[in-house]
């Protein structure tokens, strides 16, 4: 079935306005000149925090690793490099526009990539028991209703808990008609199906045509249009598959290096296509868990604990390899395998979200993450306008 | 209660009758395994892993070696390679076969618990895994299982090919086994360790899931009980040789798991697999899967209980299991209605309107191998990638969510509304009038006045076959 796409309608430029007429309120953004974007890019798979961002000089971390270290690496500072596939991250480290929290983690053990993963979103301890993601309910602190943006198939548990928000993920095909999508809306409400009848209000509302490419490259060129707009989205979401590389995890080249380079090729896209808006702009990876210390026989890793979360961005405060190093020593490291943990990630996150969304760190803290014991890392790592 | 049908099935096609009892015509279909409804060729598992095999060893040791210094050369030589080996075909047969036993077979029901446990025991979207596999492992290693126990068919899975493959078994190694001490591995700095990731799945999605509680070490421990279970490895067929016990590779002494003790060697495997099903977290999570696929997200203890029951009854009978699930899903029928997963959907789509679909034996039948298949042929594959569900291609080895929320997002609605709408240009000419969306009404929904008056809010038939099909009532049974 060949199938041409003609599909209106996206973020339409009068969402703002919307919004405000059918009685939700405002997003905080609406009376300033500029507004501020925040990126999460979900690694999912479980990113080795020691091959994206290898310490330096520790011979008995090269010899657990004898396989899959990394031949050639691109030097951040005396203590740590960054694998060779991470060139525009490289770069932005250059500009003070990209920097590392290391030996962090979300506050989960159990090693499972889909635990890990529920609780990446949700933020919380139980595995599936909040349906809501951080992300969500940060926005929705915010008042961020209708300025999210995931560039997935699926609405990650990540961004819901606030509604109205939006995915692009190009699909082949033409939409029914204006008068077909109103007849199915008004059936989907005598139905009382509220969830259906707001994400149809919500591709009622897109502007732009659907087409081309699924890669996330070429997703990023996209999302940074729309994130560069005054009254486009304010958040957006990716998602990279594959960094549970249990076999031939690879070196410089290899899975795990192909799943950085894709990463790599997002904040790429997101650099080039945001403009100056890249200045008022947040982009951090989340993960599930780091990978064990050693390679195993497959010349792969395990499942693991601590991991790095990069950043980068205008509100970068500077190019630092923010951590509280736990060592690699056997009995430094977590459960004698795993890089440790040493900075709970949701501090990171919630830092960031108060940042950029302009909400107090402890109305953060305690709306988000329902009063946890979290560091406000603000000022540390961001730029505090 | 007619959205029973397309809950348990995929719904009544134009020219069938509406069952009278409906729990028994349910309950009567999963007894017996019939052979496949499909009239076409079917290719067994060991013929398309030698294509496989063709297609790793022709590309990695062959092309890669002989035209290293020519790549536009080797492009072209290694796109010869797929054609020769079907690697843009297999696929979509395997699909269509599939798809013709929910539409035309006459066990609907059966074939609805067949998608459940392909999910189940998914084999995620890996290598060529997809291209030359899937679709015969769910063919020749789940569906005969139907209708024997789930041990049995944890087992079978565990040690099928595909899985061995899909999750690094073969490249596991017991630290103290005897190849642990062979030369090569000190010279080569290749120590022999545990890859512990089919371990891990085993417990997590094929078994006891994490609410048992085991540890890592548990994990280890299984893990070691599972060394030696790998693909017969030769210079000729790599990786792609039968899944046989290698001896060599097996972590020798007792082993611990979930706090029961296991000898070592070949048998342990399957002693522990049966103290695994046998686990009351196994059952519970089953029962939890099978009522979240045809009930609601949030299956109550009621409804798994005699699922539960059945179960532990039957010493884990899977024709048990299902007639129990069935009979929750009938009473629950009215009350909880689920969200249908796209692909669920489409089928539905196509079975309820008789669309032409999905393609026929003598399409299928006519590919030869050696040549690029056609459009038409390559349908099923393109057609369920752009769905965004298609069954060889889960991302993770939890395989697809079967969650109502994690379909809903407005790519996904829209997926619906163009391929309901796109779904028309299958429709037979024969059925392009307004009697025949009364019967297919009629046939599958409980107030067939109130659709009709909503489909004749058009007069155009495609715009029909968009508005029925994604009607709230259609999109959820």
């Amino acid at each position: 079935m060949k199938i041409k796409i003609n599909r209106r309608n996206f973020l339409k430029s009068s969402i703002v306005t919307s919004l405000y007429l059918a009685g939700f309120g405002l997003p905080s953004f609406a009376n300033t000149v500029s507004k501020k974007n925040l990126v999460i890019i979900m690694l999912r798979g479980g990113m080795d925090g020691l091959c994206a961002i290898p310490i330096r000089g520790d011979k008995n971390f090269e010899k657990l690793r004898s396989k899959i270290n990394l031949e050639t690496t691109l030097q951040l500072n005396s203590d740590f490099d960054l694998h060779p596939a991470l060139r525009t991250f490289k770069k932005l480290w250059d500009k003070n526009l990209g920097s590392v929290v290391h030996a962090t983690s979300i506050p989960y053990t159990g090693r499972s990539h889909f635990d890990g993963q529920n609780l990446m979103e949700s933020g919380g301890k139980v595995p599936y028991k909040i349906k809501t993601g951080w992300l969500g309910r940060g926005m929705n602190v915010a008042g961020l209703t209708g300025n999210g943006l995931a560039l997935s198939l699926p609405m990650p548990l990540l961004i819901r808990g606030v509604p109205m928000n939006d995915n692009y993920y190009p699909v082949e095909g033409t939409m029914p008609s204006e008068e077909i999508l109103d007849i199915i809306k008004n059936e989907f409400e005598i139905h009382s199906e509220k969830d259906l009848s707001m994400i149809l209000d919500v591709i009622k509302k897109r502007k732009f045509q659907s087409y081309g490419s699924r890669r996330n490259s070429s997703l990023a060129l996209n999302a940074g249009q729309q994130l560069s707009k005054i009254d486009g989205p304010r958040v957006a979401v990716f998602e990279v598959d594959g960094f549970d590389t249990h076999a031939a995890q690879g070196s410089a080249n290899g899975a795990h290096a192909d799943c950085l380079k894709e990463y790599d090729n997002i904040i790429e896209g997101l650099k080039s296509s945001l403009g100056t808006e890249f200045n008022n702009t947040l982009i951090l990876t989340l993960t599930e868990f780091g990978r064990t210390i050693k390679q195993n026989s497959s010349n792969g890793t395990e499942h693991g604990y601590g991991s790095a979360i990069l950043i980068t961005g205008g509100l970068v405060k500077q190019s630092q390899v923010y951590t509280e190093w736990p060592g690699l020593k056997k009995k430094e490291l977590f459960e004698g395998r795993d890089l440790n943990s040493t900075i709970d990630a949701r501090s990171v996150y919630a830092s960031a979200m108060s940042n950029v969304f302009g909400i107090d760190f402890e109305r953060i803290r305690k709306e988000v993450f329902w009063g946890e014991k979290l560091q406000n890392l603000s000022d540390k790592l961001f730029k505090i306008s | 209660m007619k959205n029973f049908f397309r809950k348990v099935a995929f719904g009544i096609g134009p020219n069938e009758k509406v069952p009278n009892d409906p729990l028994n015509w349910s309950l009567n279909q999963i007894n017996q395994i019939p052979e496949l409804s499909w009239k076409g060729k079917i290719y067994a598992e060991k013929e398309l892993r030698k294509h496989y095999r063709e297609w790793v060893h022709g590309d990695r040791k062959v092309l890669r070696k002989k035209y290293k210094d020519n790549k536009t050369l080797y492009k072209i030589k290694k796109d010869e390679l797929r054609h020769k080996t079907g690697q843009k075909f297999w696929e979509s047969l395997e699909l269509t076969i599939r798809h013709n036993e929910a539409i035309n077979g006459n066990n609907p029901v059966l074939t609805k618990f067949w998608l459940f446990w392909s999910n189940f025991f998914a084999i995620s979207d890996k290598d060529f895994l997809a291209n030359y596999s899937t679709g015969a492992y769910h063919r020749e290693i789940i569906r005969p299982n139907l209708n024997k126990s789930f041990e049995k068919m944890v087992y079978d899975a565990t040690v099928s090919w595909a899985m061995i493959h899909h999750l690094d078994n073969s490249e596991s190694a017991g630290p103290k086994s005897i190849t642990a001490h062979e030369d090569w591995r000190r010279r080569k700095k290749r120590p022999a360790t545990i890859n512990e990731n089919h371990a891990r799945e085993l417990l997590e999605l094929h078994t006891v899931s994490p609410e048992a509680g085991y540890t890592q070490e548990d994990i280890i421990q299984l893990a070691y009980i599972m060394t030696g279970w790998q693909q017969r490895w030769s210079k000729s067929k790599l990786e792609t040789g039968n899944v046989w016990f290698n001896s060599e590779y097996h972590q020798p002494g007792k082993k611990i798991v979930l706090k029961k003790e296991y000898k070592k060697g070949k048998k342990s495997l399957k002693a522990v697999i049966k103290d695994l099903v046998n686990h009351p977290n196994c059952r519970d999570f089953v029962a939890m899967r099978l009522c979240r696929f045809l009930i609601t997200d949030e299956p109550t203890q009621e409804m798994k209980d005699p699922i539960i029951k059945a179960f532990k009854d039957s010493d884990g009978f899977l024709p048990e299991i299902h007639k129990a699930a069935l009979k929750v899903a009938f009473k629950y029928n009215d009350k909880f209605r689920k969200f249908q997963t796209p692909e669920n959907w489409f089928i539905q789509v196509a079975k309820v309107s008789e669309l032409d679909w999905p393609p026929s034996p003598k399409i299928m039948d006519s590919y030869e191998l050696g040549f690029r298949p056609t459009r038409k042929q390559r349908l099923p594959e393109k057609m369920l990638n752009e769905l965004g569900h298609h069954p060889y291609r889960a991302k993770q080895p939890n395989g697809w969510s079967d969650i109502s929320t994690d379909w809903l997002s407005p790519e996904l609605l829209i997926r619906r509304l163009v391929f309901a709408k796109e779904s028309y240009a299958f429709s037979k000419s024969k059925n392009n009038n307004i009697e025949f969306y009364e019967k297919i009404i009629n046939r599958n929904f409980d107030n067939p006045g109130k659709i009709m008056s909503y489909l004749n809010k058009t007069n155009s038939f495609y715009q029909k076959q968009t508005l029925l099909f994604n009607h709230p009532e259609f999109l959820k049974a």
